[in-house]
């Protein structure tokens, strides 16, 4: 449809109508920004979850030796790969113009490369696709504790 | 000197090209473009300066980086052919400690243009390349990230001692986009948005006898754990593991009944003999002794009352009562036992198979190998004692490290389930080591095909092909001639010979062969000479009658020309 078909609001119906279109305004403000926290807060539930460390992962700038994280870089690690290896469901496919379908994975479904400290000076390392299995592989334990 | 083939060897080659020529589509190399997304001053734009390492020729950090990256990609476009470029879009940020990098496929297609199997989800790289057009214009094909604040080995030439290689991590991860990967909930067992995909296509369940996309969602989760028994079932993978993998692995292998046969996931001990060190087969007899109190009649805590039974086969007890692992061993080998496999109670029923330490006293006395089961595979043992349960273990020699019987090679498949690294990788029992199990390891190459690897060969049976600009069956890069000349016949200076022109395995024809000859003969009578020479050995082999033979090297000789 086009511009010209639209039809031009009187002065008084535009202000009859003005506290129903302010209303929906609102309305869809309110809905939008409540799906914007609902998705933040999904997307981003498991590095809220807080991990404390069991085995030496760092090797400190300074001496080159192993050492325990601090929080700041647990939670680091933890922010990043839960967005890399993220596997959000329901992913919505798009018709392509050809007649196929495609779906655009977000940035998720990768493999990450992680690497601890090994025994021999070296490092050992683990391919991982998700959260759980990247804490596990480098000693990062859910805190339990109510604190 | 090049070799000559046997008559076999060409008419196994012509076969096998048969198969081939429906796959290969004889485009060029692929044109892998590294996207540099990083803001200038970091990552791939790092100034920080640096020396030249390992053939890498950056002076900065940055530079370094992207060499390393380019480097990567410009080994597997070597490898795959596409007409579409791929584009990953890259970039150096800081990851937290530990977390080296990551690439997947940025989209997935099904049922575009050419699609070798409708409803059927591919990663976009190879999706594009079967359809011969970007499906996704707007998007790059390959998502990676990878840690600027973590010390890579920058060089190109796979001498990184004990550091993290980068270009080995890269062609890792790298593959993983290109469509090493299956999309699969491994914990609900649910497809992708419902389909299967082009990876999970090719895995089979060797105890069901079924595919991934013919199971359930069920069947699936319990597939992902099915240690030994979910295999690939490509052919290209399959054809290339003589050549890389190793006979002789070290196992527990259930042999009785058909219906449980096959590898078992296993935990060691600390004390009595090594499975390595051991080969023992034999029926499996539950153990049976005094129920304690806090224990029961199968924990094998007291000395067993059916010694009678268990002598001379392989004693099977329940973790857990009111001893250790140690007294449990001791008590079997006291009764004459075999050997002893000690399966998790119901409260580790989640749990991975132990590792058994000694409690200090008991482990001398026990002189027979002892191992760890899950609980699953225990119960399953125990279940079928009527029917004859048997094991074996220790080395098997007749098996390949990584494969199975019918050389299908294993994916990772552990008890429990590891997150996504299962099923995705390659089993990690796989001897000598190959890039796309889930660790790296030190001995890796930067070469990722047979013999060396087997990662090419599985995107092949997902439907890569490689470079091959005459059609021949053999990649470009491995091709003794990779424009030969592949006429039907062999025609000498317009003279048709009516001589089937083979296709030697390198590459080569017949008439590449004799035109070769021509430009290395300093004269017509050298040239001559040399073609008699060769055809006379191909008579010889068996490769051309004699009838041919005079007819080449009578089109030969009429072929004074410059």
């Amino acid at each position: 449809m086009s511009k010209s078909h639209r039809t031009r609001r009187s002065p008084s119906k535009g202000h009859a109508g003005f506290p129903a279109i302010k209303f929906a305004i609102l309305f869809a403000v309110v809905i939008a920004v409540a799906a914007v926290v609902f998705l933040a807060s999904t997307k981003s539930s498991n590095a809220q979850k807080k991990f404390k460390a069991t085995r030496p992962f760092v090797v400190d700038q300074q001496n080159g030796q192993p050492r325990l994280p601090n929080q700041e870089e647990i939670d680091q690690v933890v922010s990043n790969l839960a967005e890399l290896a993220n596997r959000p469901e329901d992913l919505p496919s798009t018709p392509a113009a050809n007649g196929g379908v495609t779906v655009d994975l977000g940035g998720g479904f990768g493999g990450v490369m992680l690497a601890r400290p090994g025994s021999d000076g070296g490092f050992e390392t683990k391919c991982v696709f998700s959260l759980e299995e990247g804490a596990e592989f480098l000693g990062l334990v859910e805190e339990t504790s109510a604190e | 000197m090049r070799k000559t083939f046997t008559k076999l060897t060409l008419i196994v080659f012509a076969l096998a090209l048969v198969g081939l020529s429906a796959q290969t589509s004889f485009a060029g190399e692929a044109l892998i473009i590294v996207v540099n997304i990083n803001a200038p001053g970091v990552g791939f734009n790092d100034p920080t300066p640096a020396a030249p390492v390992g053939g890498n020729t950056g002076t900065t950090l940055g530079q370094q980086r992207l060499i390393a990256f380019q480097h990567a990609a410009n080994i597997w476009g070597a490898r795959l052919d596409s007409n579409v470029p791929i584009r990953i879009r890259a970039q150096f940020t800081p990851l937290g400690p530990g977390v080296l990098g990551s690439a997947g496929p940025a989209g997935v297609a099904r049922d575009f243009p050419l699609a070798p199997f409708p409803l059927t989800w591919y990663h976009v790289a190879l999706a594009n390349k079967l359809a011969q057009i970007d499906l996704l214009p707007a998007t790059d094909d390959i998502n990676a990230n990878f840690s600027s604040t973590f010390n890579f080995y920058l060089g190109l030439d796979n001498n990184h001692g004990t550091q993290p290689d980068l270009v080995t991590v890269l062609l890792h991860e790298f593959a993983h986009g290109l469509g090493f990967s299956q999309l699969a909930n491994l914990g609900t067992g649910a497809l992708f948005n419902g389909l299967p995909d082009h990876y999970n296509r090719h895995l089979f369940d060797t105890t069901l006898g079924l595919t991934w996309p013919q199971m359930t969602n069920a069947q699936r989760v319990l597939s992902a754990t099915r240690f030994g028994r979910v295999v690939w079932d490509g052919a290209f993978v399959t054809a290339g593991v003589p050549s890389v993998l190793n006979f002789g692995i070290v196992e527990v292998r259930v042999t009785n009944p058909a219906s449980i046969v096959g590898p078992v996931q296993f935990g060691t001990a600390a004390f009595g003999p090594t499975v390595a060190s051991s080969i023992v087969s034999a029926p499996v007899v539950a153990a049976l002794d005094a129920i304690e109190v806090g224990g029961n009649q199968i924990d094998g805590c007291s000395p067993l009352t059916n010694a009678g039974d268990v002598a001379g086969k392989i004693a099977l007890i329940e973790r857990g009562g009111i001893c250790g692992f140690a007294v449990k061993a001791r008590n079997a080998t006291n009764a004459g036992a075999v050997a002893v496999i000690i399966y998790n109670q119901p409260a580790n029923v989640n749990a991975a198979p132990p590792g058994m330490g000694d409690d200090g006293i008991n482990g001398a006395f026990v002189t027979i190998p002892t191992i760890s089961l899950r609980r699953l595979d225990g119960v399953d043992l125990l279940s079928q004692i009527p029917n004859g349960s048997a094991v074996r273990l220790g080395n098997n020699p007749t098996i390949r490290a990584g494969a199975d019987e019918l050389n299908r090679v294993r994916v990772f498949a552990p008890f429990p389930v590891a997150g996504g690294s299962s099923i995705s990788h390659y089993d990690t029992v796989a001897s000598r080591n190959v890039l796309m199990e889930p660790a790296i390891n030190n001995d890796l190459t930067h070469k990722v095909k047979a013999p060396d690897d087997l990662t090419f060969e599985l995107l092949r049976d997902v439907g890569w092909t490689f470079p091959d600009a005459d059609g021949d069956g053999v990649a470009n890069d491995e091709d003794c001639n990779p424009n030969s000349d592949t006429s039907a016949t062999i025609i000498i200076a317009a003279i048709d010979t009516g001589v089937p022109n083979t296709l030697f395995p390198n590459g080569c024809t017949m008439s590449d062969l004799l035109k070769d000859l021509k430009s290395a003969a300093a004269n017509h009578g050298d040239y001559v000479s040399a073609v008699a020479q060769l055809t006379n050995q191909w008579n010889a082999d068996g490769l051309i009658t004699g009838a041919q033979k005079g007819a080449i090297q009578s089109a030969a000789a009429r072929n004074n020309g410059p």
